[in-house]
């Protein structure tokens, strides 16, 4: 075991390493923001088709909506973080993740680009806005633009009205 | 000696899925019946090269079945292993005495279970 | 999942199976039955338990099994008499055989005294019967070949062979064994073979075989498998012992003569000697008359042995009356039958077993399949099911002019996949016996706390039900059964007054009845106390002073949360605690009760079931924007809110009055807070029965229809949400949500409509 190990530590070269912390991201937008989750998380990009409303629960919860035969909840992101419902249209975009073993979506205005970044550059949320600190990871600079990495747990938790 | 095939008949389906497990790890190809019966059904439509049986069962017992195995003329000749617990003795000699070729004490060590089969098969 | 793992799923399934026959046998036994079938039966399903216990080595369990084992084993031998109190005592081990069980499949080991008591009440009674046990034991014809006999005994008979041997050809004596083996008859009877031992010997050292023919009788007297022949072995290997040689004649122990004599150690005085010479016959077997000798050496062995087997024995004297001698050629092996050496029977070509493909087991007639891959193909027949009414809604008028064919070819598909449902709903059916039998047993206990004499009598338990609701169906009947005893079936006393006969009955029966199960609970007790149910019930507003319930509102009324607390009902000779969870716990699965009393005469109370829990059958309502289902297990009525009489309560909230009851109203849009146009005239009410009797109108703006529905989870991905029991999906493939009846009852009662 331990010599298992001795040897993949040697293996790994610089690149390796490099790539190790590189982080890739799927980037999309509310409004003027720019967000972004880990790629991994992600299991569908779809144009928003509505969602069946779900009643006694806060209104970033959109509603469910049925994919390939399971109910997946939907999240409102600009709701989330506490600019409004989002009025959505055709080219509005429903991200599904995995968070834990749930499926999400989260309703976001478009998908933006794939983003590489090496986690080193991932800085903590500047104190001050109590929602960015509860619902962002961290952010990162990508070509000059701030992206916000969502905590999804954060986000998808205490949806119920009455939390 | 792989490639042999063999009816196993238990009322139990514990012990068919130990014996399963065994002997087609063993390279046998296994049949399966839960009760003397229809282990008769299933020598009258396969050919077996050995039986292992459990005495206690319903419908059917071992004891019948076997009886009935050697009764027909077609299987003087196929061995029968009797399936047999470390405290029923006498049920053995019943085994034995209607016609059961050798004997299993349950529960098995699966090595043993394949030399009893190599005792009693060509 | 490991191997082990596996099998102690099977083994665990299988004993749950089992312990349920123990429970259904011995309550057909505590009747007077003492079917000796029976008691087998129950022998078996012990035994069993015993047995794979002792393969995964549970050995508090297989000790306790043991003890159980022994008693049935005398019983059924009618060594102990089944008397009523070994009933008892064997109906008190069923539950610690459960218990034990139980704790091997939690890895929970007992106290160590648990089922003490009881164990060594059944040793107590078996080993009253030690004796005669023992006695039995020596009916047995088993010739007492044993390895370890006593030295005596092995010394005395040593000198039979002493002679014989002096003169055997001793180069290296040590570890060179003599083994004379004569077989019966018997031996073949039992589909033993002389050549299987011989090479299982061939494997422990150097072996070289003589065989001897026996006096042969003239060929008119020849028996096929008479035996004819006694071998000689001699057999060399420096580490052998007497136990490996007599462990290879195992199986063949009482169906032949045989001898183990070690050489070298003959001619001592014996103190050393181990050899044991337990042959029925010496004599035989040195028999003087021995004349033909067939040398074998260990290369030969292959062609003595077509000359053991019996069969080929018919041909022995046409060879051999004057002389054997020599040993077979090959050539003739080769040449078979032809040469005059039959083929043996029993030694078919090996590439001919082979070949034979791989045809599976035919005598099995039922499979195990893991319920959660049954649901998965529920699951996806629930999604086929949708998907094709979605594609029966998507034609229009102008299609199915244009395309008849394509028309036709839907009806097909919705023909074949109802029918596809069916069969697997089928699959997960199972009788109902699994929970009746267990009610027996119930009713028993209590006629003996209640000092009362009850029958139980139950039909239809071969009705089939989904797995799920017969899970849930064993308490509600535990509990209904219970209310009937304490409190629907009078005293013996009572009864004879009333002209009754003094054991009270309860009947206990299932039917199907279209796409339901009914199960019926019956007694022939005092039925409802109407009048004081009514009284309680109006002290505690259950039903509004002025309302007038008929004979059957009262009679359900019983249901109502207001009659759950025992000091309420202990009075009301009809029922008494709890019945409104009984209610609640029938409604989660989708089911309704119906409750018919007849003073005097008794009370009748009916389960209507859904034969199974994945599919729902619903009423679909429009509320706003929104589809909603409500499921038709709850729904007791529409009305048209035109036609409805609401009243104002002083809370500002709204009551509907009907049928002499007082009705909570729920505005689903406004609980749901939903937009939607509303004219309140052309809305409807949905009548429902919430918790226990307890109704809930609910205000819908529109209902659409009846239709069936695939329940889906909202939990998978999302979490409870308040007055939602679920989803499903509809034929446009959009969600629509299963108002939770119950829920919104239990809501918040402050939001009921203003």
């Amino acid at each position: 075991m331990m010599e298992a190990l001795d040897m993949r530590d040697d293996a790994v070269d610089q690149s390796a390493i490099a790539a190790q912390n590189a982080l890739q991201l799927i980037a999309f937008s509310i409004g003027e923001q720019t967000y972004g989750v880990e790629i991994t998380t992600v299991r569908e990009i779809r144009a928003w088709n509505g969602a069946t409303p779900l009643p006694n629960t806060r209104d970033y919860v959109r509603g469910v909506i049925n994919l390939r035969g399971t109910i997946v909840p939907i999240f409102d992101l600009r709701a989330r973080f506490g600019d409004g419902k989002t009025t959505p249209t055709k080219n509005h975009v429903v991200v599904v993740m995995s968070v834990g073993n749930k499926w999400v979506g989260i309703l976001v205005d478009a998908v933006s680009d794939i983003l590489t970044v090496s986690r080193d550059d991932i800085h903590n949320v500047p104190e001050g806005n109590s929602i960015d600190t509860e619902l962002l990871n961290g952010i990162v600079t990508h070509e000059g633009r701030m992206v916000g990495l969502i905590d999804l747990l954060a986000v998808v938790s205490s949806a119920r009205a009455d939390a | 000696m792989t490639g042999l095939r063999i009816l196993t008949v238990d009322d139990s389906r514990t012990i068919l899925a130990m014996l399963h497990h065994t002997l087609s790890n063993a390279g046998f190809e296994v049949f399966q019946a839960e009760d003397g019966r229809q282990g008769l059904e299933v020598l009258r439509t396969q050919k077996v090269d050995v039986v292992i049986t459990d005495i206690n069962m319903p419908i059917m017992d071992g004891i019948e079945f076997i009886k009935a195995v050697r009764a027909s003329g077609e299987f003087q000749s196929l061995p029968v292993i009797i399936l047999t617990t470390e405290t029923s003795q006498d049920k053995r000699d019943q085994g034995k005495a209607a016609g059961g070729t050798g004997w299993i004490v349950k529960p098995f060590d699966p090595e043993k279970l394949i030399s009893v089969i190599h005792r009693v098969v060509h | 999942m490991s191997d082990l793992d596996e099998f102690k799923v099977t083994y665990f399934d299988e004993c749950s199976e089992l312990l349920g026959e123990l429970e259904e046998i011995f309550a057909v036994i505590e009747l007077g039955d003492r079917d000796s079938a029976r008691i087998n039966a129950a022998f078996r399903a012990v035994h069993s338990i015993k047995g794979g216990a002792g393969a995964f080595g549970f050995s508090a369990l297989v000790e306790f099994a043991h003890g159980y084992e022994t008693l049935m084993d005398q019983v059924r031998d009618g060594r102990v008499s089944m008397s009523d109190d070994v009933v008892t005592l064997c109906i008190r081990a069923n539950d610690l055989l459960a218990d034990f069980v139980g704790a091997a499949r939690s890895d929970a080991p007992l106290a160590a005294e648990h089922g003490l008591a009881e164990k060594l009440q059944m040793a107590a009674l078996a080993e009253g019967q030690a004796i005669d046990g023992e006695l039995d034991d020596f009916d047995f014809d088993f010739t007492p070949i044993a390895v370890d006999l006593g030295k005596d005994e092995a010394e005395t008979k040593i000198e039979v062979h002493t002679d014989q041997f002096a003169d055997a050809p001793s180069t290296d004596l040590d570890g060179q064994w003599e083994i004379s083996f004569r077989p019966h008859a018997a031996l073949y009877a039992r589909a033993n073979d002389p050549l299987l031992l011989f090479r299982e010997l061939a494997a422990l050292g150097h072996m070289s075989v003589q065989a001897q023919m026996l006096d042969l009788p003239p060929l008119a007297d020849f028996e096929p498998f008479g035996v004819y022949c006694l071998w000689t072995i001699s057999l060399v290997s420096p580490d052998l012992t007497e136990a490996m040689i007599r462990e290879v004649f195992e199986f063949v122990e009482g169906d032949c003569d045989i001898s183990v004599v070690r050489l070298g150690e003959q001619t001592g005085t014996g103190e050393n000697d181990v050899t044991v010479q337990v042959a029925i016959s010496a004599t035989d077997v040195l028999d003087p008359n021995i004349n033909d000798f067939l040398m074998l050496s260990d290369d030969e062995i292959g062609a003595m042995i077509e000359f053991g087997e019996p069969d080929d024995l018919r041909e022995a004297p046409l060879v051999g009356q004057e002389t054997v001698g020599a040993s077979i050629p090959q050539e003739a092996i080769a040449a078979g039958p032809e040469a005059g050496i039959p083929e043996p029977t029993s030694a078919k070509p090996i590439v001919e077993l082979a070949d034979e493909g791989d045809r599976r087991a035919v005598g099995v007639q039922s499979i195990r399949v893991d319920l959660e891959k049954v649901d998965r193909v529920v699951n996806m027949v629930g999604e086929l099911v949708i998907t094709q009414s979605m594609l029966t809604q998507q034609m229009d008028e102008t299609l199915r002019t244009q395309y008849t064919e394509l028309v036709r070819g839907l009806e097909v598909l919705a023909q074949t996949t109802r029918g596809l449902q069916d069969s697997v709903m089928a699959i997960r059916a199972q009788p109902v016996k699994s929970v009746f039998s267990r009610m027996p047993r119930l009713v028993r206990e209590l006629g003996l706390k209640t000092g009362k004499t009850i029958k139980l009598e139950m039909v239809g338990e071969a009705t089939e039900i989904d797995k799920t609701v017969i899970e849930q169906l064993s308490d509600p009947l535990t509990h209904m059964i219970r209310n009937s005893a304490d409190h629907g079936i009078e005293s013996g006393a009572v009864r004879l007054a009333a002209g009754k006969p003094e054991a009270g009955t309860i009947r206990l029966g299932a039917e199907q009845a279209g796409g339901n199960i009914l199960i019926t609970i019956e007694d022939d007790g005092a039925g409802i106390n109407r009048e004081r149910v009514l009284q309680v019930a109006r002290s505690r507003g259950v039903v509004a002073p002025d309302a007038d319930p008929t004979d059957e509102q009262i009679d359900q009324l019983i249901f109502a949360p207001g009659f759950s607390t025992a000091e309420a009902v202990s009075d009301i000779s009809g029922r008494g605690v709890g019945m409104d969870v009984v209610l609640s716990n029938i409604r989660k699965i989708g089911g309704s009760v119906n409750v018919r009393s007849r003073p005097g005469r008794g009370t009748r109370m009916t389960l209507r079931l859904p034969l199974t829990l994945a599919v729902l059958d619903v009423m679909l309502v429009q509320v706003g924007q929104s589809r909603y289902v409500v499921p038709l297990s709850s729904i007791v009525e529409t009305i048209q809110c035109s036609r409805a009489a609401f009243s104002r309560v002083p809370s500002g909230g709204q009551v509907l009055h009907v049928r002499g009851e007082y009705v909570q109203v729920i505005d689903l849009a406004e609980r749901f807070e939903l937009d939607g146009a509303r004219d309140a005239e052309s809305r409807f009410l949905v009548l429902c029965e919430a918790e226990g009797s307890h109704k809930i109108a609910l205000i819908v703006d529109d209902i659409m229809g009846q239709q069936q529905v695939v329940i889906k989870s909202l939990e998978e991905n999302f979490e409870r949400v308040e007055g939602i029991a679920g989803g499903t999906i509809l034929g446009d493939g959009n969600v629509a949500l299963i108002v939770d009846v119950q829920g919104l009852k239990a809501s918040d009662p402050h939001r009921t409509a203003a």
